[in-house]
């Protein structure tokens, strides 16, 4: 290349392709990884129930406000504060099943979908209310300003923490479900419920733990998101729809599913912002997804 | 996994039969007719009475809605296939008549016939590969469907993009479908919904109507019985096409102005749904019902306490939403039903 | 089970009726405007006044011959919820203000401030009727019909997104009630040619060229050249328009468009634009963006450490005190056009004493956002006062006939005073730039208070 004539920066003109493809699939990578982890809160409740939670977004959304105000009001670290943040999400995903959802277990899916429908307006609108429609960033926690350079390439720390976050989160959970007699009770009401229930477990009780355990995803994932990401009440909405096409991609009621999907479809969305155009990358998501679901029905790693 | 009761769609009501026959002892009552009658005569002369803007904005917001949920209703409520995508009939009856009218000056009314054929179109396309999906995975790959078509349309700039398009001020007649009143509006848009409801009701009486219940109760025993299950559902599924087309076609033509935000958006389609649920799946009148009190509701809440920011009349929405579902979730024609019945 | 009619049928139907009729009835019987508040927004809701009194906008203006209201409404369309309510909190405040002045007396060089209401039309006092139009113009739209034919307002005032502006003045136009805009900037709006549509201030066409002009002035300075153009923008009207003006720019001056990236609200992640604007490494970089997304792109900025000699904003986002007191340090540096910089108040004693008014009653300062909004809300007094009568096509014959003069303004333009498309031909812009958590003047350079910095230090340089 001839030499500029003008002061140019540090990293010049050069067309560093490699580099940008290795950067861009690394951010893609980071943010599947939050994506994953919501997923797989809102995978184990299907698989239990069949049910899909429409407020699992605004599930997130209350978990990142859980973090913003223990921040703002007590000066924590969200990631000081993540148990709270955590348990907080757990009483809402128990109070979601006792109140609402132990109701509907036996109504049409509809009447479901209405149901979390209504707690997802209800939700949102309870975050405007309270605690107004502007948008809150927390500024300057432990991780929100840093920033790793490996070889050229930029990890975002907050990115990375909330990444390892959700594989910690996940081996966990698979720890939790494959290990313990707890987890095990649990799959086995997921795969048959009378059948189980006929072996002395006590379905209610499988039920509230999976409600709890889901929503405890949730709380981790949106203590994670906070450091780097914008809350205001409709943040819900962005994470939301991308969870659903996560969970369905991935097989609904599948946990591996759902985080080989989120990691999956936070890469295809990275990709192809960049090479096709940012405008559509959502798009391009839903495509694949389409694709896959046409020609495997159950999802990548799904049930039926 | 095990079966959870009740199929996925049908009727949940204890100790009632899975559904309801429809054919058996509906009397013509003279009662029933006068009443019809009563309600009829009534919505004649609504705007004589009514007078203000807005209270015949908001019935026309709410024959709109009761529209496109009767459609909805039709593969929904009848055949048990839960579309969360029909926003894109909606997005293609308007944007079609709206870029004929503006760039060759089409009347809205050819634009409607034009939209409904592509509206056909479309739910063929999008239909027959998707009617292999079952239940959730059906309802989110339409979720899907719509928001590509999103996508589409926001970054195609011949259709206004994001910015939308703005339909052009005509002179005021009915070739142009534009009026400086309210009233000539309301009345196309009663008709319309009339008109859907006369044709959900003969195919509620009719073989058509029967094919559509068999699938939605067990889909594998209609096959066995020689029925096309992909077929039917693509039947009911044009038949809402069509109803959703003309929806969005009049209200392209009733605000003057269009965007994807807010004629191809996922709130759109569930809105429909909800509607249905509210007022009764698989029902004549569930759909009118689910409108009036859920329009009503919405739009008094959002007059009343929406100016001040604070979202209270989405907070009360949002609870009446899960507190019918969860105490009446056959919906406000499921509250008729047993009511009666418990009089019997 | 067979169908039977019952009475509890008619009683379920007539109760469906009743609750329909009391939705519809609700409506008629609209609440009370929300009162002028200090610092926080109250919700109050007076029983309203019923609504068959007043005359009917539209019709001929008996009520003018007829005794003096003593109340003139106003409607008022802001984005009181969503991305950008911090900004419609601003406005709302500024508008507060203005009507505040009017309806009171005070000893400041400007219409209406030394009378108490509207003198012309005997003392009558000014009530703002706020409606939140969240960002979207189809609510825009039936908002400002709700607020003509329910509230019976005299004229609309709003929106800040153009997009929904486009849509409400449309309706305006339709029922025959004039419009003011102040904040719009998409020129669109104006090249409508529409009758009852006034705006104050600048529009990106005059915007768009300083920041060109700007860049002549500091290519001449420091002895460079600019090369390379990158343009991100959001994607409703005021982006799409900013965009367009900014490439037509562009290519008149020879410079080369590298990137040209429209992307839509709300997204989860902004890396994917932000990565296509590092690799073409644009010299300039003009930004396009309302305040969620000017935060979020420049924290990925510089997080992917995106270094242009100079980031270039549209206003919006960039000029929301939220933006400087979230991004801290990061905002450093950002140069945006504006029509009002917090340091005229240095020079201009009327602009000084409104602003420390603002500041005192809210707690936060004025910004260029609400300076443009109190102007805008004076000068439709003005012209109500002037056309002695709440008729609408008065108060558009008023408002042709505007002219204002600058001393008598908080801007530093040299007046108020419409053209035939009903834009103010005296509206200026300038450019400031973010230094020490403040936005200073710093183009054109004979007016400015602090000298330009740029190029912009790299994140790493920026303490």
């Amino acid at each position: 290349m001839p030499p500029p004539d003008f002061p140019v920066h540090e990293r010049g003109n050069a067309q560093v392709t490699a580099e940008l493809l290795v950067q861009t699939a690394v951010n893609g990578l980071l943010i599947g990884f939050v994506f994953s982890l919501v997923a797989v809160g809102l995978t184990l409740i299907f698989g239990m129930m069949e049910i899909v939670n429409f407020a699992h977004g605004e599930f997130l959304m209350m978990a990142m406000y859980a973090s913003f105000w223990m921040w703002s009001l007590f000066a924590l670290d969200p990631l000081v504060s993540l148990p709270i943040s955590t348990l907080a999400l757990v009483l809402l995903g128990i109070a979601t099943y006792k109140l609402i959802i132990k109701r509907i277990l036996n109504a049409p899916m509809l009447a479901q979908i209405f149901a979390t429908f209504g707690l997802m307006v209800f939700l949102r609108s309870l975050a405007q209310f309270l605690w107004t429609p502007n948008f809150r960033v927390i500024q300057h926690s432990m991780v929100s300003d840093g920033r790793l350079e490996l070889g050229g390439i930029f990890l975002g720390l907050p990115q990375l923490v909330a990444a390892a976050g959700a594989v910690i989160s996940f081996a966990f959970i698979y720890w939790f479900v494959e290990r313990t007699e707890t987890g095990r009770a649990l799959m086995a009401t997921a795969e048959d419920r009378d059948a189980a229930s006929l072996m002395g477990i006590n379905s209610d009780r499988m039920f509230t733990l999976a409600w709890a355990i889901g929503s405890g995803c949730v709380g981790v994932a949106g203590a994670l998101l906070s450091t780097f990401y914008y809350i205001q009440p409709e943040v819900g909405a962005v994470f939301g729809l991308t969870t659903f096409v996560v969970v369905a991609l991935g097989g609904f009621g599948s946990i591996p599913g759902a985080f080989i999907a989120g990691l999956l479809v936070g890469l295809v969305q990275v990709m192809a912002g960049l090479f096709i155009a940012p405008s559509i990358k959502f798009a391009v998501v839903l495509a694949i997804y389409l694709l896959v679901v046409l020609l495997r029905p159950q999802g990548l790693l799904g049930k039926y | 996994m095990s079966q959870p009761q009740g199929d996925i769609t049908g009727q949940w009501a204890p100790g009632a039969s899975r559904t309801q026959p429809l054919e058996e002892g509906t009397r013509r009552s003279p009662l029933k007719l006068l009443a019809l009658g009563a309600l009829l005569l009534f919505l004649l002369i609504y705007p004589w009475i009514f007078t203000l803007p807005f209270q015949q904005h908001i019935a026309i917001l709410i024959f709109l809605n009761a529209l496109m949920a009767v459609g909805w209703n039709v593969l929904g409520g009848y055949t048990g296939q839960v579309s969360l995508g029909n926003t894109i009939f909606f997005g293609v009856g308007a944007y079609t008549s709206a870029v004929l009218l503006k760039n060759f000056l089409i009347s809205p009314w050819g634009g409607m016939l034009v939209g409904i054929a592509l509206s056909v179109v479309l739910a063929i396309l999008v239909g027959y590969p998707c009617f292999r999906l079952q239940g959730h995975y059906f309802a989110i790959a339409t979720i899907a469907v719509g928001e590509i078509l999103y996508t589409a349309v926001i970054n195609t700039q011949e259709l206004g993009a994001a910015v939308g398009i703005q339909l052009p001020i005509l002179p005021e007649s009915w070739i142009n479908m534009q009026f400086h009143d309210k009233a000539p509006y309301y009345y196309i848009s009663l008709s319309f919904l009339t008109l859907a409801m006369l044709v959900v009701y003969k195919i509620e009486r009719s073989k058509l109507g029967y094919y559509f219940r068999a699938i939605k109760e067990d889909q594998e025993g209609a096959r066995a019985l020689g029925i096309n299950p992909t077929n039917y559902k693509l039947i009911a599924f044009i038949i809402s096409a069509i109803f959703t087309s003309m929806a969005g076609t009049f209200y392209a033509q009733y605000i003057t102005f269009i965007d994807p935000y807010s004629t191809i958006y996922l709130m759109v389609s569930i809105t429909m749904c909800l509607i249905a649920v509210l007022g009764g799946l698989g029902t004549l009148w569930g759909p009118v019902i689910g409108a009036v009190v859920l329009i009503g509701l919405s739009e008094s809440t959002r007059v009343m306490l929406g100016g001040t920011g604070t979202a209270v009349d989405l907070l009360i929405y949002g609870f009446l939403v899960v507190a019918v579902a969860v105490y009446q979730p056959n919906g406000l024609m499921g509250l008729l039903n047993s009511l009666r019945r418990r009089r019997k | 089970m067979p169908r039977r009619v019952s009475p509890r049928w008619f009683l379920s139907a007539a109760m469906l009726v009743a609750a329909f009729l009391a939705a519809v009835g609700c409506a008629q019987t609209a609440p009370a405007p929300t009162p002028t508040t200090a610092a926080k927004p109250a919700a109050t809701t007076a029983p309203g006044a019923p609504a068959a009194t007043s005359a009917p906008q539209a019709a001929a203006p008996t009520a003018a011959a007829a005794a003096a209201p003593k109340e003139i409404k106003i409607g008022v369309l802001l984005p009181l919820s969503g991305g950008s309510a911090s900004t419609g909190l601003d406005l709302k405040y500024a508008n507060e203000l203005a009507a505040e002045i009017v309806n009171g007396k005070y000893d400041l060089n400007m219409p209406l401030a030394k009378t108490e209401g509207l003198p012309n039309l005997g003392g009558a006092k000014v009530t703002l009727v706020f409606a939140d139009h969240q960002g979207t113009p189809e609510k825009g739209q039936s908002e400002a019909e709700r607020l003509v034919t329910q509230e019976k307002v005299v004229a609309l005032f709003g929106c800040y997104q153009s997009s929904v502006t486009q849509t409400a003045s449309q309706t305006a136009e339709r029922l025959g009630v004039p419009f003011l805009n102040a904040e719009s900037s998409s020129p669109g709006l104006t090249d409508r040619g529409l009758k009852f549509f006034f705006r104050t201030g600048p529009t990106d066409a005059t915007f768009g060229k300083n920041l060109f002009d700007m860049l002549d002035d500091i290519q001449k300075q420091k002895n460079i050249k600019l090369k390379t153009v990158g343009i991100v923008n959001e994607n409703t009207l005021y982006g799409t328009d900013a965009n367009k003006l900014t490439k037509q720019y562009a290519q008149e001056r020879g410079y080369q468009i590298v990137a040209d990236i429209a992307y839509p609200a709300n997204t989860s992640e902004v890396t994917s634009e932000v990565q296509r604007i590092k690799a073409a490494n644009p010299d300039v970089l003009f930004q396009v963006s309302y305040t969620s997304d000017a935060i979020l792109f420049m924290k990925t900025y510089k997080q992917l450490d995106v270094n242009p000699q100079g980031i270039l904003a549209y206003g919006a986002g960039f000029v929301d005190p939220e933006f400087r007191k979230v991004l801290g340090k990061d905002s450093e540096f950002v140069i945006t056009r504006a029509a009002w910089s917090p340091d005229i108040a240095q020079k201009k004693p009327l602009a000084k004493a409104i602003a420390d008014m603002f500041r005192s009653k809210y707690g936060q300062d004025m910004t260029e956002n609400s300076a443009r909004d109190f102007t805008g809300m004076i000068t439709l007094l003005d012209a109500i006062n002037r056309a002695k009568s709440t008729d609408p096509k008065a108060i558009q014959a008023a408002l042709a006939g505007t002219d204002i003069p600058g001393d008598q303004l908080i801007m530093s333009w040299p007046g108020v005073k419409f053209d035939d498309k009903g834009q103010n031909m005296h509206a200026q812009g300038i450019n400031m730039q973010v230094s020490g958590g403040q936005y200073y003047t710093v183009w054109p350079f004979n007016a400015a208070s602090k000298e330009i910095v740029w190029p912009r230090p790299k994140w790493a340089d920026i303490k």
